[in-house]
């Protein structure tokens, strides 16, 4: 009744939109009636002194505009793999480790193919393709040009060749003849960046394309590793030489020189550059300042100092008429944050500088200001207060990404939102996530990983059990292969609103997700489903799950079986009549070493009890016996009282019930 | 515990309260009577007991609270003690989702033993999260239908609360109606919501009962009042959620925070914008010429550099065909959107379509007028106007390159007499 009502209540409602709707459209039409007729009056009373006829532009469309609406139009399937792997049905991942396989093995499948193809384009020279396709022809690698000239020079600097442009400029000044100063730009920016030594080439064999690929799944190891250089600036390198030997040096020179050795960690000496720089009474650029930026907190002991480091280069820079961009505040956010107490109260004015400047702060601005607010420990109502800040701010944005950092905002929104246990917080984040192609700026999948897994977390801890369920089935595996702690959240979820009965179903994806090598969350599982007696359906179908979970872990050869989980197994087994199975389990306890609870055996004795299988009573309390159990005289003496036996039984059970007296009488008097 | 006691504390301390002399009179008598005479300011916990008798019939004090006093005055003093409560709430909004047990009090003691003891007893219960939410989701509904919902016997008492309200209001300190809202709607979601609310402002009193305790310098005793104090824990799971006192979870990721309704309310009023700090007042706003100067610089290394890693960063498999197909698209490698028969053929745009098909015009110079190369030439042509694959670039150099054929072998053709001009 209550269901039929709520029917006819959503039917109103539906009805009432496409009424709305319907009514919103007359209007419309309605209104454009009007102004169609207005306008149309309008050249009429023009006609006679201009006679001129607007021709509606042509609207041009993207060429990808088509293929976006579409794209549109598709939703995304919680059943169905990812589409990479939608190709090849043994591509399958079920785990998060086989997704990164898999998905590395085909990104380095198609890198192998691309490096083959360039590294040998003599086989490569059909073009097939009518207009030519450029990205499928073999890109030029190796160098053409031998001669020693300026045009060899930018050659090998496109081709990003560092030690053979370093060899070609130095003939090229050994013959005497003047490099251009654009090529000189050229040639210390590729110096600097790649720190005087050859790339990784792209495409390349082995072991930089593994490096890369540990890069990305690590996340955030990687980035703290990407953060501190790889390799370190070399005194008197090459770019510091070639710097030295210029006749006259500009402030793209020093600008290049400065950056590099940020990026490579010499920050002390960036910042003795920048007083040259300004001795030889040049103007810094943009770049460079923000380079120096996020160096001067390496530079300074105290978080003050710090600050004022910061604050007197932002002086300098608009002192030197510099326009600050975007990058600009968002190293100050991010040097701010190695400022401890000072972050607090200079984060947001700094937000607001941006703000007075006019340039609109992206999500690693806000990830930074974040972060400044942040303190694990005690987690004040500061935090999540202006992570809500935030998020009306944000809501309903498309953002793009503009600086690398910003696929880190929404793991540490959602870390925020955690610590705080603050679920509508949390649903917001996902909303943010979910405009447009916000989800984009996720991040890895590791990253990803990281993301789902603290929302997850969050919903189990906070949500009622039927939305986590409904967020289960939507999240995973699709998009998130939760880890072993995931899944003993959603039993504890389960657990609090007692939908014990859904166990069995969560087995299934334990096993699928490959955590059913997991000791300590099968011996969960178990004991969750042991604990309490349900319903014999229930039980029917937790005595099946727990079948299988000890024919799958017996399928394992390194099983180690504790009696607990043992126990549980034939304890559920009991409760769904299936004594023979039960009795199996026992003999496993035999073969483990492990040694049953008296409970266990008395309740094995009652089923045996209930089903008349005298035999069986025999055998357990013969088993007891073997496993010299105390309780064995007891079980003995239950199952002289209660059972039909024949004599030879009775002379075997007797026997040992005066055998386990004789050696244990201060058992006996407990019985 | 530790913690909420200091807490406790510290909101004493801040907290400015207007403690009456009558409340120092150890005869519940007595203060009746006083607040007889000095009217509806005073605040007064016993009043509201007066009215929750129902649950504490067995309490000392309701032996006098059927003392002679017109049912109307307490009616009166119930709803002043709500205003004051509300007061109170301003500062302890945290603490609203606490609630206590009723407290014992001896007639015999005075009333500063009767606050300790009224601490002692106190229990905070705890609440759990389905509660919780029940509550969040509630509280989006007008504090008016809240009352409304209520029953009638409710009404009159409401009407009593404005008054009280008003008249409070006229004190030094002004109350929030939210507040009071907030404590009703939170109450509307127990099950036994009369009793719930009335709990709920009697911890909020007796929180400023504590406030006033201290302020008359009974500091020295906070020692007594935490060694009496005992904070019971349903053993029940439902209620796992400490809602309050000790927010140190048994996950261990530290104290944490509730969001509350009246968390929520403070959150609205202490609310602070982002964009209201000051500004570092370092930099002026930049004009549109820097942005185009920028723009019209050559990338360098480092742009490249930095772009890749912008495209790293967020590169992301596509999800369905079609984005695959923008991918495509993207790379050059797909047929572009909307079909044009004419892509790739951009050299030829501007070029009409006589110049492909009327190339007799390249036959007029350094061709014979007849004879068989002429006839040969014009077949050429023929064949030329027809190919479409061919560029008209392409075209004019094949009939360029037959004109040098033919005057290279000039001699030849003329011995031959068929070249003719």
């Amino acid at each position: 009744m209550a269901a039929s009502g709520r029917h006819v209540g959503h039917y109103i409602q539906r009805n009432g939109r496409f009424l709305r709707v319907n009514l919103e459209g007359l209007w419309s039409n309605r209104s454009f009636g009007w102004t169609s007729a207005l306008q149309q009056q309008a050249p009429e009373v023009k006609k006679d002194a201009s006679e001129s006829i607007v021709i509606p532009r042509k609207k041009t469309w993207n060429k990808i505009a088509v293929l976006e609406a579409l794209a549109s139009t598709v939703d995304r399937d919680p059943t169905a793999y990812p589409y990479q792997f939608q190709d090849d049905p043994y591509l399958s991942p079920r785990t998060s480790s086989e997704f990164k396989l898999f998905s590395l093995s085909q990104e380095s499948g198609r890198s192998a193919a691309k490096f083959f193809v360039d590294s040998n384009p003599k086989f490569f020279t059909k073009d097939f393709a009518e207009p030519h396709i450029p990205c499928l022809m073999p890109e030029s690698v190796s160098l053409r040009l031998e001669e020693v000239s300026e045009e060899a020079l930018r050659e090998r600097i496109s081709l990003r060749k560092v030690t053979a442009a370093v060899d070609m400029y130095d003939q090229l000044l050994q013959a005497g003849t003047a490099v251009s100063m654009e090529t000189t730009h050229d040639l210390l920016d590729l110096i600097c960046l790649y720190c005087d030594r050859n790339p990784v080439q792209e495409g390349g064999p082995q072991a930089e394309e593994a490096e890369e690929a540990g890069e990305e799944t690590k996340g955030r190891r990687g980035r703290t590793r990407r953060d501190i250089p790889k390799t370190p600036w070399k005194e008197n390198n090459n770019a510091e030489r070639i710097f030295n030997l210029l006749p006259e040096r500009d402030s793209r020179c020093y600008s290049a020189l400065i950056r590099g050795m940020v990026k490579h960690g010499a920050y002390a000496k960036a910042f003795s550059l920048y007083t040259d720089l300004l001795n030889d009474r040049l103007t810094g650029d943009v770049h460079l300042f923000n380079a120096l930026i996020l160096a001067a907190p390496e530079l300074r002991e105290k978080y003050n100092e710090k600050w004022e480091l910061i604050s007197e280069l932002l002086n300098q820079m608009s002192q030197q008429k510099v326009h600050p961009d975007l990058l600009t505040f968002n190293s100050v956010l991010k040097a701010l944050r190695r400022c401890g107490y000072v972050a607090k109260t200079k984060a947001l004015s700094t937000l607001n500088e941006m703000k007075a400047v006019g340039i609109s702060p992206s999500l690693a601005t806000y990830d930074h200001i974040l972060a400044a607010f942040y303190k694990s420990a005690s987690s004040g109502p500061s935090n999540t207060e202006i992570l809500l800040e935030v998020l009306t701010e944000l809501e309903g944005t498309r953002l793009t990404c503009q600086d690398p950092d910003d696929v880190l905002f929404f793991s540490s929104a959602m870390r925020i939102c955690l610590d705080g246990k603050d679920l509508e917080l949390g649903y917001k984040v996902q909303n943010l996530l979910e405009v447009g192609d916000n989800w984009r700026l996720l991040g890895d999948s590791y990253q990803q990983s990281i993301y789902y897994g603290r929302f997850f977390n969050l919903l189990c801890m906070m949500e009622h059990i039927d939305v986590v369920l409904e967020w289960y089935r939507k999240i995973i595996p699709s998009r998130y292969y939760p880890n072993p702690q995931g899944m003993k959240d959603l039993l504890q979820a389960l657990d609090t609103d007692s939908r014990l009965d859904m166990l069995p179903t969560i087995w299934k994806d334990i096993k699928s997700l490959g955590h059913d090598n997991k000791p300590d969350l099968v011996e969960e599982l178990l004991a969750l489903m042991a604990r309490e007696e349900h319903s014999p359906e229930v039980q029917e179908s937790f005595a099946a799950c727990a079948l299988n979970v000890k024919s799958v872990c017996d399928g394992r050869l390194s099983t180690e079986w504790s009696a607990s989980a043992l126990s549980h197994i034939t304890t559920l087994l009991l409760r769904a009549n299936k004594t023979q199975e039960a009795w199996e389990v026992l003999l496993v306890f035999k073969a483990k070493n492990r040694v049953p609870s008296e409970e266990l055996l008395n309740s094995f004795l009652s089923a045996c009890h209930s089903r008349g299988d005298s035999q069986g009573a025999v055998e357990l309390v013969q088993l007891s016996a073997a496993f010299c159990l105390p309780a064995t005289s007891g079980l003995a003496s239950r199952a002289l009282a209660d059972f039909h036996l024949t004599e030879e039984q009775r002379a075997a059970l007797s026997e040992l019930e005066v055998a386990v007296e004789s050696s244990d009488p201060k058992n006996q008097q407990e019985n | 515990m530790n913690q909420f006691i200091s807490r406790t504390t510290i909101v004493a301390r801040n907290r400015v309260l207007y403690v009456h002399e009558s409340f120092l009179s150890s005869n519940c008598d007595n203060v009746f009577r006083t607040l007889n005479k000095v009217g509806l300011k005073t605040f007064c916990t016993n009043s509201v007991r007066l009215c929750e008798k129902k649950d504490n019939a067995g309490t000392s004090i309701d032996s006098q609270t059927k003392l002679p006093e017109q049912k109307e005055e307490q009616r009166v003093l119930k709803t002043e003690d709500r205003g004051t409560a509300d007061r109170q709430a301003d500062d302890n909004s945290k603490q609203l989702l606490a609630k206590s047990q009723q407290p014992k009090v001896d007639t015999g003691k005075s009333e500063k033993e009767n606050l300790l003891d009224l601490l002692g007893a106190m229990k905070v219960e705890v609440t759990n999260k389905r509660k919780l939410k029940t509550m969040k989701r509630q509280q989006s509904i007008e504090s008016a239908a809240q009352y409304k919902s209520k029953p009638a016997d409710m009404e009159s008492t409401i009407s009593m609360f404005q008054k009280a309200t008003e008249e409070a209001s006229s004190q030094s300190e002004t109350l929030s109606p939210d507040l009071v809202a907030a404590a009703s709607a939170a109450a509307a979601t127990l099950p036994n919501r009369s009793r719930a609310e009335s709990e709920l402002l009697r911890q909020l009193r007796e929180r400023k009962t504590l406030t006033e305790a201290q302020k008359r310098g009974d500091m020295n005793n906070i020692g007594v009042i935490i060694a009496d104090m005992k904070v019971g824990k349903n053993s029940n799971r439902q209620n796992a959620w400490p809602s309050d006192q000790i927010r140190f979870d048994e996950d261990g990721r530290g104290y944490t925070h509730d969001r509350g309704i009246t968390g929520e309310l403070a959150g609205v009023r202490k609310r602070r914008n982002l964009f209201q700090a000051k500004r570092l007042n370092i930099f002026s706003p930049g004009t549109e010429e820097d942005g185009i100067k920028a723009a019209l610089a050559k990338p360098t290394l480092w742009d490249m550099e930095f772009a890749h890693q912008l495209c790293q960063s967020t590169n992301q498999m596509p999800r369905n065909g079609f984005e695959e197909m923008i991918q495509w698209t993207e790379e050059g490698k797909l047929w572009q959107y909307p079909i044009n028969n004419e892509i790739g053929l951009e050299e030829e745009a501007s070029v009409p379509f006589h110049e492909h098909i009327f190339l007799d015009k390249h036959l007029e110079q350094g061709f014979p007028q007849h004879g068989p190369v002429r006839h040969f030439m014009e077949l050429v042509v023929a064949g030329l106007s027809r190919n479409p694959y061919l560029t008209v670039k392409q075209k004019k150099e094949h009939i360029d390159w037959f004109r040098d054929y033919f005057h290279h072998k000039e001699d030849v053709l003329n011995e031959a007499d068929v070249y003719l001009t």
